[in-house]
């Protein structure tokens, strides 16, 4: 049966209805319907997942360019970190209790 | 133990009947598909074989269960404590499990009887019955669209595939009616409703849903009925599978696993 299983399938699970879809692993399957299939018994038949999404592989826009993920100058004035609020914070809840204690 | 008691003896023998013939079905079509187990197509194709393999032993167990409250009897020793002349399950699960071609077949037509079977069952009058079969038909919607799938993609390959499932299909016709073969209680059992609807008319309904999908991959099949002792025929073959799944249980008889 070579050639029959040649497409990659990445299967994503759901736990719980709300829960975020995580990526479980990958089936060979020939096409959409035994792809849901495999996905059913290698990440469902347990009774583990809520909901599964099969996704063949090249429908998936990879992005992992260091130059645009990684690059090379200071990035922390980016990240929240750089900021501290506590201060700030602790100043505005003062001055809300001022006002509705008037 | 307990024995359900509330049912007339005549009744009760009818009714352990019904439900042994397709715990012995689901059990021994469990034990034939899980021989592919390591060796099927391709690697997925193992694990979902084997998975399905295994939700038949589950139904299996199930029912047997449900019998031992009928009968008095442990459902462990129903299932493996019986010579091969004293399994009920259908003549279509007499053959070894042949190549894929076969299996997928066999697989088939077994599961669109069952499924007839079961949308019957579900609405017995039973109750414990129909809870049980309604449950199992939520899990046999999954192995039927299995069985489909396989049968469409070995039908329409290009290579000896689809010669090979016709050569199934016309080998396994004859028993496989043998699923809707009369039981000795019917009678008992539809005037109860505890079978809602007889054998000759489940039977009727399946070849009416199968031929449409069979004729045109095999060919015209001939008109034929259940046979009398379609549930008591034993073959070469199930004595083999049979000597095979009881050599654990036969190791120390009773024993407490």
């Amino acid at each position: 049966m070579t050639g029959t299983a040649d497409r990659i399938w990445e299967v994503f699970r759901q736990e719980d209805e709300g829960a975020p879809m995580i990526h479980a692993g990958n089936v060979n399957a020939p096409d959409p319907e035994l792809a849901l299939h495999y996905a059913r018994e290698f990440y469902g038949r347990r009774g583990e997942s809520h909901r599964l999404w099969i996704v063949p592989r090249e429908a998936i826009t990879e992005l992992d360019d260091p130059d645009l993920l990684k690059p090379p100058f200071d990035r922390s004035h980016k990240k929240p970190g750089g900021y501290i609020i506590k201060h700030k914070l602790e100043a505005a809840k003062q001055r809300a209790l001022g006002e509705t204690g008037e | 133990m307990t024995v359900t008691t509330d049912l007339d003896l005549e009744t009760r023998e009818a009714l352990a009947e019904l439900v042994l013939s397709v715990a012995d079905d689901e059990f021994v079509i469990g034990f034939w598909d899980s021989e592919w187990t390591g060796i099927a197509p391709m690697l997925e194709e193992d694990v979902a074989t084997s998975s399905i393999a295994q939700d038949e032993i589950g139904h299996a167990k199930a029912l047997y269960e449900l019998l031992g409250e009928l009968i008095g009897e442990e459902a462990d020793h129903i299932a493996f404590g019986r010579d091969a002349d004293g399994y009920r399950h259908a003549s279509l699960l007499n053959h070894r499990r042949g190549d894929w071609a076969f299996s997928v077949a066999r697989r088939y037509l077994y599961e669109t009887a069952d499924a007839v079977r079961l949308g019957a069952l579900a609405h017995s009058a039973h109750e414990p019955l129909a809870l049980l079969t309604g449950k199992m038909r939520r899990e046999e919607t999954y192995h039927l669209l299995h069985a489909e799938a396989w049968l469409r993609r070995l039908a329409d390959a290009s290579d000896e595939a689809p010669e090979r499932l016709a050569d199934a299909i016309r080998a396994l016709w004859t028993d496989a009616q043998d699923v809707f073969a009369p039981l000795a209680g019917e009678e008992v059992l539809v005037r109860s409703g505890m079978l809602p609807i007889p054998m000759r008319a489940l039977h009727a309904d399946w070849q009416a849903r199968v031929r449409p999908t069979l004729e045109p991959i095999a060919g015209s099949l001939p008109a034929t009925a259940p046979s009398l002792d379609g549930r008591e025929r034993r073959s070469d073959d199930f004595a083999w599978l049979h000597s095979e799944f009881t050599s654990v249980a036969r190791t120390e008889e009773r024993a407490t696993w």
